[in-house]
């Protein structure tokens, strides 16, 4: 998967690349959208001049289609620009659950062309200290093993948490991927991300567990 | 003429069916790899526009599946990236020309059309 050594920097870089590929990806997406629907006026406007008679019904949905695609790209740019700046971003107070969302987000159309769904299992505020980039770079070696192995048709990866005193435990499981094989996968590609978050990663059953501190450990 | 389009954002391929049916193209869409090559089987097709990029399966994969059940149909990708790899890639599938970009200009897509249902 890697034709380099494991530092925090590299895998860091390729996180960065992975990420930003498949969020320009989607922003031509919402583009051709916008363009096809754009194109669909103008096609309406034409025919209208030779005569047919424009449809105030269509021409609203085709406005509010164009509305829609618009908001969806604005939603990217400003998952981008979180995601951009959280690279240069020291350890920052959080909720978990909203890192775990904003990965996820981040991930989930590379899940969904494995039609694997991603999901948070919700909990009540859960605060803590952490390096963004590094906490999802680590939540996206573990999602990238399990996109590498897992077998054709749906299936779900489950992220949740809970409070270890402390430290937050996160929890990631999938359904079609036990835990036991890849763990060792993450915890060789994750080392340095481990280490930069004084981080642990432990077994249960099918699921991995990461423990991490609530309160940064690293030298800033 | 007999177009399929497979893309997986369905409102893009559907806009887009509706353009080139107004512009006289008998255009059906579907929205992945299990659709299009059910398609296929039901139906002869001229043409088809595939995105490199499926769910399960690339572009390039699925015109092989296609082209061995129906030899005689032509292809031309639509990528969202205009990468390197992805225009190499479809120029030894198909020939540089049958290749674009998105967002797609509706006039350049009929030209590809025409040139290759006309060769």
């Amino acid at each position: 998967m890697y034709d380099h050594p494991a530092t925090a920097d590299s895998r860091g870089l390729h996180f960065f690349g992975v990420m930003t590929a498949s969020i320009s990806h989607e922003l031509k997406n919402a583009l051709a959208i916008i363009n096809e629907n754009a194109g669909l006026l103008g096609d309406l406007a034409l025919l209208a001049e030779k005569g047919r008679p424009l449809e105030p019904e269509r021409l609203k949905v085709q406005a509010e289609r164009i509305r829609q695609q618009v908001r969806r790209a604005d939603d990217i740019i400003r998952r981008l620009n979180r995601f951009a700046h959280s690279a240069h971003e020291g350890p920052t107070g959080t909720d978990i659950y909203e890192v775990l969302e904003f990965t996820l987000a981040l991930a989930a159309r590379l899940a969904a062309m494995k039609s694997v769904s991603l999901t948070v299992q919700g909990g009540p505020p859960l605060q803590l200290e952490v390096r963004l980039f590094q906490l999802g770079n680590l939540l996206w070696l573990y999602l990238q093993q399990v996109l590498a192995v897992v077998p054709d048709g749906p299936s779900g990866v489950v992220f949740a948490a809970s409070d270890a005193g402390e430290a937050v435990m996160v929890s990631l499981r999938c359904d079609k991927v036990p835990a036991t094989t890849i763990v060792a996968a993450v915890e060789q590609e994750g080392q340095p991300l481990l280490m930069t978050l004084g981080a642990t990663v432990h077994l249960e059953t099918d699921t991995l567990l990461l423990r991490i501190p609530k309160r940064s450990q690293v030298m800033r | 003429m007999r177009l399929l389009l497979v893309d997986d954002e369905e409102e893009l391929v559907s806009t887009l069916a509706e353009r080139l049916t107004m512009r006289g193209i008998d255009a059906t869409w579907v929205t992945n790899y299990q659709e299009a090559l059910a398609a296929v089987e039901r139906e002869h097709f001229d043409l088809a526009l595939l995105d490199v990029r499926l769910p399960q399966m690339n572009g390039l994969e699925l015109k092989r599946l296609i082209a061995a059940r129906r030899p005689e149909m032509k292809f031309i990708f639509l990528t969202g990236h205009g990468s390197e790899e992805d225009f190499e890639a479809c120029s030894a599938e198909s020939g540089p020309e049958y290749y674009l970009i998105k967002p797609v200009q509706i006039e350049v897509l009929m030209a590809k059309i025409n040139e290759l249902t006309q060769s």
